[in-house]
């Protein structure tokens, strides 16, 4: 199509979104049946360009954690890294769509990052090696993080047709995406994902200890 | 036989003890040390692998950390996430060489391999341990022992590159060749050699051990049982060996020398071989030395023993120590004192009279013996008078006394002869070497003179007197017994002629063979008949007739022809022989006279008895029976005695006598005169006649004494109611004088010599036509 013609295409739907928003209920277990965390569900709209919504995100550090663990930004979003540690910490990314490096000391304010390239960035920390977050930059402004219990909710979804997609940083092997349907109405959408994750790598945490660090 | 001697079973026995004992004591050292050895062995096998496994590990576990620390730096992360390959290649080689890996990989999370230090990557490959890759994974690095293309063996090492997830695999490889194998060897003291198995082929990649050992090593291992722990020969060295698996087909081999474990043990064995050799050659020279000792103090007492043994008491025990030996050498000396002075004691009392104290018989005839064939002497034998009679008189303790004071008297006598010696009883001897006739003359002498002294006893004055008779040698005789024989008849014919002393060639006796013999032949002749009767007749001085005769044994030798009494009868009653002669004379003198009788002749007839006839029990009951067997009247017999023969046992022959006076014989005193029986006893004898001795009668005529004594005796005999008989009456003036001084009877060559039995009657016949 012709962008002219999908932005108004887009435009419209968006106008008729607006007026039907819908809810997509995800839940993520793993084939065993535990609750997913930290998986993040995205739709993206199969035809046209989403719109952009601009926000900025915050990955901050403190206690040594980055927080939280998974973030879900759009294309183009500024991501702030404010350190709430008294020490410094030394993020790096050597993810193909955003290599980036930032050292950052306590209470010194720095420049967000623009995440302008969508994919999968895994942060760490130099100092801190057991420091780990992950950004999945997607096109699409529609996404949720499941929570403990597996559970996302996709808030003013508009009706349409959508490629979904479940990302967890530890997913084992590649999850398909898969064609979803979102049709306008009050009741929402429910998803019942099946994902496999490996576990959690806990890596060695000193204790905080201001002469020994 | 090598224990013959003491000496050598003392060395043989010690040495041989002690080189059991030693030789138990080498073998159980042997044994043990063998023992321990192994238990060291095995000990230091474990110890040494336990080491070694620790050692790899920690090793291991540096090598990690380094890699960790390695794979930590954001340099390197960053440089290994960029994926650029060149710049990926630099930085494993900066970084290899800071860490000392000599090979580096990049491996991606599936398998292959990025970049390595090695070679140049073309075309990517899977990195060829997929076990280390699978064990990174499942546990986070892994590391482990591999030989890689090159053909060398490395330590690798793979470590997760973390930015912040697992981006990449680095695999760094550290060289382990001969000098790691020889810095873990000498740590661990066991040799250390890191093999690959690959099939049948076994080669050696790192090892302590020198290159030809290496290959030995490899061969030996082909084979090799495996197992716990086995024993290895690479050329002459042993080991005791352990195998370890390192990784795949790569295992590390342990070895313990055998002979260095050994070697301590093989040095203190060989010191104690060495101790006790020495000990046993101080030992042997010890013992050796200990059984010398021992052995010649007795082989010294045996040398004196056999000296004791051959009669040398003189020498007395060499000096001993005062051990157990000193005290056996003691006693011997003084059981050799004692010994000496018993065997002294001993023969003084063969040699010695207890009596007297003088030589006794057996030394005086060995020295003679000894004497007799060197040089001349002369040998003397002295016999007391009138012992006897003392002895029974005063008792055998005067008489006893008297002896010895015979035998000092005799002992002081100078000059002294060689020796001095009492034979037995009262006789003495003395030897004199180198008297001749006149010393030995002279000694007498001073003998009798002695013995004519008398001698105070107790008091009692004793009067003795001696008869000493000499023979000379070598002249009268060169042998032991027949110059005491000489000497003895001489002292013999000393004594019956009471002339003191008397030369032994002056009497003349048989040889003393001769004599010996002459008692056999006696008996023979008795069996033989060899013996007859001669009869002498009787002449009554008053009536002129014949009316008796005396019956004179002669004896009919073969060789020797017709041998006179005097040289037989004398030795018959010496012998005892006489007792078997008289009762044959008597019988034959009893049966002749019988037949005289029935043939007519009224005889009397005499037979001679000797003092041993007088003495024997059968001797009245003999006369009897044969009496009455040849029915003889008693009065026709006439038993004639001397007065010496009634002399030994006056009472038992008196007692005889008196039965036989008792059964009617005739009894008649011969050789009166000459004998010793005193008037008074012969008063006291149931006699009928006396028989003057011949030699008061002989030439009586001419003999004023003879013929006084012969006149006394006659008137004496007649006196006590006896007749006379004269014997000896050769002449007729002999016979004219008997008849004129009232002889009764007269016998001699006168009158008639004997003559055998059956000229008797003729004779008698004969003469009385004439008388």
């Amino acid at each position: 199509m012709r962008p002219g013609l999908v932005a108004l295409r887009l435009a419209l739907v968006l106008l008729c979104a607006r007026a039907v928003a819908a809810t997509v209920d995800a839940t993520v277990l793993t084939s065993a049946g535990r609750p997913v965390e930290d998986a993040a569900v995205v739709v993206e709209p199969v035809a046209g360009v989403a719109p952009k919504g601009q926000r900025t995100v915050t990955i901050e550090q403190r206690d040594r954690e980055f927080i939280p663990y998974v973030s879900i930004v759009e294309t183009g979003t500024m991501v702030e890294f404010p350190n709430r540690d008294a020490f410094k910490h030394h993020i790096y990314s050597f993810s193909s769509p955003k290599i980036f490096e930032i050292k950052l000391y306590a209470g010194k304010p720095v420049l967000p990052v623009l995440f302008d390239k969508p994919g999968e960035v895994a942060l760490g920390c130099n100092i801190h090696d057991w420091m780990e977050a992950y950004v999945l930059v997607v096109n699409t402004p529609y996404f949720a993080r499941t929570d403990a219990t597996g559970h996302a909710v996709l808030r003013n979804v508009p009706a349409g047709s959508y490629r979904l997609r479940v990302w967890h940083p530890r997913q084992v092997g590649e999850w398909t995406l898969r064609d979803i349907e979102i049709r306008p109405g009050a009741a929402p959408t429910k998803l019942a994902l099946v994902a496999d994750i490996h576990a959690r790598v806990v890596k060695l945490k000193p204790p905080v200890d201001s002469d020994k660090y | 036989m090598i224990l013959r001697t003491l000496q050598r079973r003392i060395v043989v026995v010690f040495v041989g003890l002690l080189l059991l004992v030693m030789g138990l004591i080498v073998g159980l050292v042997s044994g043990s040390n063998q023992r321990m050895v192994a238990s060291e062995t095995a000990r230091e096998l474990a110890v040494g692998t336990r080491i070694f496994q620790r050692l790899v590990e920690q090793n291991q576990r540096q090598l990690e950390t380094a890699a960790t620390v390695l794979s930590g730096d954001f340099a390197f992360r960053e440089a290994i996430a960029t994926q650029d390959r060149p710049t990926v290649h630099s930085v494993i080689r900066n970084h290899g060489l800071r860490i000392g890996a000599q090979v580096m990989m990049v491996i991606s999370t599936d398998g292959q391999v990025i970049a390595d230090t090695q070679q140049q990557l073309t075309v990517p490959r899977s990195f060829q341990f997929e076990d280390l890759l699978t064990n990174a994974q499942a546990s986070g690095k892994s590391s482990g022992f591999r030989q890689m293309k090159d053909g060398y063996l490395y330590q690798l090492v793979l470590v997760p590159i973390l930015a912040p997830k697992l981006i990449a695999w680095v695999g760094m490889g550290f060289q382990v060749d001969d000098q790691w194998a020889n810095g873990l060897s000498e740590v661990i003291g066991l040799t250390v050699s890191v093999v690959r198995r690959q099939g049948a082929e076994v080669s050696v990649l790192a090892s302590s051990l020198d290159a030809a050992k290496q290959t030995v090593l490899a061969g030996a291992l082909q084979d090799a049982p495996g197992g716990d722990s086995w024993e290895l020969a690479i050329g002459a060295d042993h080991f005791q060996t352990v195998q370890l698996p390192l990784g795949q087909d790569v295992s590390v081999v342990l070895q313990r020398s055998l002979e260095q474990a050994q070697a301590p043990y093989q040095r203190l064995q060989n010191v104690l071989l060495v101790v006790i050799l020495g000990g046993v050659l101080l030992f042997a020279g010890g013992s050796v030395m200990l059984a010398r000792r021992i052995v010649r103090p007795l082989d010294e007492l045996s040398v004196s023993a056999r000296r004791i043994e051959s009669g040398d008491y003189s020498q007395p025990m060499p000096a001993m120590p005062r051990d157990e030996i000193g005290q056996l050498a003691l006693s011997f000396d003084h059981m050799r004192e004692r010994v000496a002075s018993r065997e002294e004691k001993i023969l003084r009392l063969a040699y010695e009279d207890t009596l007297t104290g003088l030589a006794n018989r057996t030394r005086f005839l060995e020295a003679l013996g000894q004497r007799l064939n060197h040089g001349s002497g002369a040998v003397a034998i002295l016999n007391i008078d009138r012992f006897a009679s003392i002895n029974n008189a005063l008792g055998n303790g005067v008489g006893d006394q008297l002896l010895i004071e015979i035998g000092t008297l005799l002992g002081q006598i100078t000059p002294a002869p060689t020796l001095l010696a009492r034979l037995w009883g009262d006789e003495f001897a003395f030897l004199l070497c180198g008297a001749g006739k006149e010393e030995a003359l002279a000694f007498t002498r001073s003998v009798l003179a002695i013995l004519n002294r008398p001698v105070t006893l107790d008091g009692q004055r004793l009067d003795i007197g001696g008869s000493l008779g000499v023979a000379l040698y070598p002249q009268d005789a060169n042998d032991v017994t027949e110059l005491l024989r000489g000497a003895d008849q001489a002292m013999a014919l000393a004594k019956r002629r009471h002339t003191g002393f008397a030369f032994a060639s002056g009497s003349g006796g048989q040889p003393v063979h001769e004599q010996l013999s002459l008692v056999g032949e006696m008996r023979e002749a008795l069996a033989r008949q060899e013996f007859v009767l001669h009869y002498q007749p009787k002449l009554d001085m008053v009536t002129g007739k014949i009316v008796g005769a005396e019956a004179l044994l002669r004896w009919q030798h073969p060789v020797r022809g017709l041998v006179s009494p005097i040289h037989f009868i004398p030795f018959a009653e010496q012998t005892g022989f006489i007792r078997e002669i008289t009762p044959w004379v008597l019988e034959r003198v009893i049966a002749q006279a019988a037949q005289w009788r029935r043939d007519g002749l009224e005889l009397v007839v005499s037979a001679n008895l000797s003092a041993l006839d007088m003495l024997s029990p059968n001797l009245v009951t003999q006369v009897r029976d044969w009496l009455e067997l040849h029915q003889l009247a008693p009065a026709s017999l006439c038993l004639e005695i001397t007065e010496s023969a009634l002399m030994d046992e006056p009472e038992l022959a008196l007692s005889h006598l008196t039965e036989l006076f008792q059964l009617g014989v005739k009894l008649s005193i011969d050789d009166y005169g000459v004998g010793q029986a005193s008037l008074g006893y012969v008063k006291t004898l149931p006699v009928h006649e006396l028989k003057i001795d011949q030699s008061f009668v002989t030439a009586v005529a001419g003999s004023p004494k003879n013929a006084a004594i012969v006149r006394s005796t006659i008137l004496l005999s007649h006196e006590l109611g006896l007749t006379v008989t004269a014997e000896g009456a050769e002449t007729p003036a002999d016979l004219s004088w008997l008849a004129q001084n009232g002889c009764d009877v007269a016998q001699g060559y006168g009158i008639a010599r004997p003559m055998p039995a059956e000229a008797l009657p003729g004779w008698i016949a004969m003469t009385e036509k004439c008388l």
